[in-house]
This record gives C-alpha cells, structure tokens and sequence, in this order.
C-alpha cells in the first residue's frame, strides 16, 4: 500500500485518519501524537520525495518536521521569526538533498538533523559575519562525518535501538543528552538544572556521554 | 598510508561536533580526526542518530499559518544542481609526500611555513568564517622539541605526520590530544622524520621560559 498516500491528509476519495479542525491541517497538537509516522513511513515519504519529487509527501515531512525544527531554534535561543524562517529554509534543503538520502546510512530523522545542525552553523557564521554562506559543499564538508561506503551499514541504527540506549540514561543524564543537543548554553543550563557548581557540570557531562555510548557500543 | 590510531577524542568532544555545539577551531581539529578515523566516525553517527532521535522528541512549535504553502512556492526557485566544477582548496604549503591536507580545512587559509626557532616552524590557519579562531600549525623537525609550556585553557592537537612523545604518551599520525592547565608538557619530536600537527587553541598557551614567552606572544599562540 502506498504509504505516501495512507498518511497524506484527507482529501478528495480518502478517508481522515481523525477529525481535524481545518486550520490546524499543518500543525501538531497534543492530541495528534498517536499520528506519528513510524520511521519506516518516514522513509517511504523521503524516497518519495527524492524520486517522484512527492509534494503531498514533502508536505507530510513538512508536518512532521518543520514545527520541531522550529522548537530545535527556539531551545537554542533563537526569535519566533529567525525559527520560523529557519524551520522552512531546513525543509526546503530538505527537498533540495532528497536525491542523497540513503535509508541504508541514516533514519530519516537523522538525516533532517544533521541538515538541519549544519544550517544552524551556517547560519550562526553568517550572522556573526554578515557573509553569505551559499555553498552547500563548503558547508557540508566543514561537519563532514560521513561513512565510507563500506562502513554504511555498520553506522545505521534502528530508532528502536536509539530509544531503548536513551531510555537507559538516568533522568539526569538523559536531561544532559539533552540540554547538550539542544540548549543555547548547556554547561549553565545543566547546572541551574540540577543545582550543581558550574565546575562540575563537565564531569557530569562526561559520565552522561560515556554512559551514553556503552549503550550504543554494539554498533561499533 | 594505514596508521593505528591510539589517541581518540573522548566522547564530549564526538558528541559536540554531533551536536554542532563545538566552536569552529575546535569542530575543525575534532573534525580532523573524524575524517580519517573510522572508530571516531562511527561514534558520531551514534550520537547523531540521538540527534535524529531527541529532535523527534521536542515539543513541535506552533508554525505561521502561510507556512508550509510559502515553504512550498520556495521549492520551485529551487535552483537545479550546480554543474560548476567544484570549488578549489584554497593555496596551501606543502606537506611531506603522502601526507593529504584534511578535508575540514579545504577552505580555510593555510599561511607559508614561518621560522620559530631552529627546525621549527609554525603557519596560521584562517576559518572561512571565524576569524577570531586560533588556530595555527606547528612543524618540528625529527628529535627537536618545543619548550615546555601549559594552557590557560584547552588545547586541541591533531597530528597530520610524524610523531612526538610529551612523557605522558607517543602521539603519532591520526592520534588526537586534548591538553589544558592541568597538563605541562614538553613534546619531543621522534627521530627519523618531522612532525607536523594542527592545533586550536582556546585562551593561550603558556610557556615557562622567558624567549619562549617572548616567541609565542609574536606568534601569537
């Protein structure tokens, strides 16, 4: 079955999947979490995209996306305008570097967050320095971490795997994992957040991460 | 040519360069690394999956009303591939045959090799966009040393060629090395052949004799 067209919103000769309010069509409310695409879905609407050049399954990622994209700008200190603007930018390099995602290298959503960290970074230069960065290359090899071809399969790790390792993490480690992806200024943050002295914070970041890897060792 | 790697970055440094969270001097040496060690590459394909995994997790924002409709009028002026060629590694010196300049530096500005003392030299490194990144090279020639000096914070080192020995461990090609104010050391280069490694150094290094004091303020470390 089309899974494209399973998940696409209603329309003309399908059936809703839940009642929506019409004006919440692109937004994701609490009540929608039970909707969240699986990662095998998520793939389907990326390959798609990269071959049919799917507007109905972009629109889909786009849903998914773009409103955590935007929290991912917001957390690191980012205005409501700057994030909103970065949320589409990322979505639009989205479509643009469909034809390099490779479901045998990366989950869908890893792939959208590295596209979406190096833009960030693009865009901190660039607001630091007024330049334009406008070469995706240039950029791309600047957090270059790609695999060699043979150690693809090596590095691709199931979703289910990713949240068993987190959810191994004490809450206090997981918080750290956390604040360390996604918080503006992590050391202080995580310091305020546990009520520890800022002198601390790095060790504890270093148990955090270690502990963190073991869980993800097998792979290695 | 194949090197065993024995010196990797802990993992803070692999997850911050997941994260995008390392300043650009420091993303740039971590990243050197990465780039030629597979166990370090694998380590932050992990942590990026978390990336992938915690980004699924945040709380979704409330977007504008017009914003996918405007997100999807943008994918039409989607210009097609580039077919220019590739752009060009900025000029750089040479390095010993066999020895490749790292991807992650492909453009940034390399200067000419400068004297710094007897079988010593020294080049300034440029970020494209991070001007105020110190980030330099240093080549010692085999069995010289550098005096002996600490950090006022942290020191990254990746070692492109040859190898030195700081009386903690031999550091050789592909190895990595985080140094701060706890660690005072003197690197002594093996004999046999020159050493060159790529350094970001945050704060100053900080050296104990006066002309090596002296030295290290005109170079600027």
């Amino acid at each position: 079955m089309d899974i494209a067209r399973r998940l696409r919103p209603a329309g003309p000769g399908s059936h809703p999947r839940r009642a929506r309010s019409p004006g919440l069509s692109i937004v994701t409310v609490e009540g929608d979490r039970g909707a969240m695409p699986t990662s095998d879905e998520l793939t389907e609407l990326m390959r798609a995209v990269a071959t049919q050049r799917d507007r109905p399954a972009f629109a889909l990622l786009f849903k998914h996306f773009a409103p955590r994209l935007k929290t991912y700008l917001v957390r690191g200190g980012s205005s409501e305008s700057e994030a909103e603007d970065f949320a589409q930018e990322a979505m639009v390099s989205v479509w643009r570097k469909a034809a390099s995602f490779d479901p045998e290298r990366a989950q869908v959503s890893t792939w959208i967050f590295t596209i979406a960290r190096n833009l960030r970074i693009d865009r901190q230069r660039r607001g630091a320095h007024g330049q334009e960065v406008s070469d995706d290359e240039a950029l791309d090899a600047a957090v270059d971490t790609s695999p060699a071809p043979d150690e693809r399969l090596a590095t691709l790790r199931r979703d289910s795997d990713i949240h068993h390792a987190l959810a191994q993490l004490t809450p206090e480690q997981a918080l750290i994992v956390r604040l360390s992806f996604f918080d503006e200024h992590p050391h202080a943050r995580i310091a305020s957040e546990l009520q520890i002295p800022l002198g601390t914070v790095k060790s504890r970041i270093r148990l955090a991460v270690t502990h963190l890897r073991r869980l993800l060792g097998p792979h290695e | 040519m194949m090197t065993t790697i024995h010196h990797h970055p802990d993992d803070e440094w692999l997850l911050g360069l997941a994260a995008g969270r390392l300043d650009s001097g420091a993303a740039l040496v971590v990243g050197a690394h990465v780039e030629g060690c597979a166990h370090c590459r694998a380590r932050v394909a992990g942590f990026e999956s978390v990336g992938g995994a915690l980004l699924e997790t945040l709380e979704p924002a409330l977007l504008a009303p017009e914003s996918l409709a405007r997100t999807l009028s943008r994918l039409d002026a989607v210009p097609t591939p580039r077919t220019a060629p590739a752009r060009q590694p900025t000029p750089k010196p040479p390095l010993p045959p066999g020895i490749a300049w790292p991807r992650v530096m492909q453009d940034c500005g390399v200067t000419r090799w400068r004297w710094l003392g007897p079988g010593m030299y020294w080049s300034r490194a440029t970020l494209p966009h991070d001007s105020a990144a110190n980030v330099f090279l240093l080549r010692i020639g085999a069995g010289k040393c550098l005096p002996r000096h600490t950090h006022s914070e942290v020191e990254l080192t990746q070692v492109l060629c040859g190898a030195f020995d700081d009386g903690r461990a031999t550091f050789a090609q592909g190895d990595f090395d985080a140094t701060d104010g706890t660690i005072r050391h003197q690197p002594v280069v093996h004999a046999g052949a020159e050493c060159i490694c790529l350094a970001s150094v945050r704060g100053k290094v900080l050296f104990d004799g006066t002309v090596a004091r002296v030295l290290g303020a005109m170079v600027g470390m």
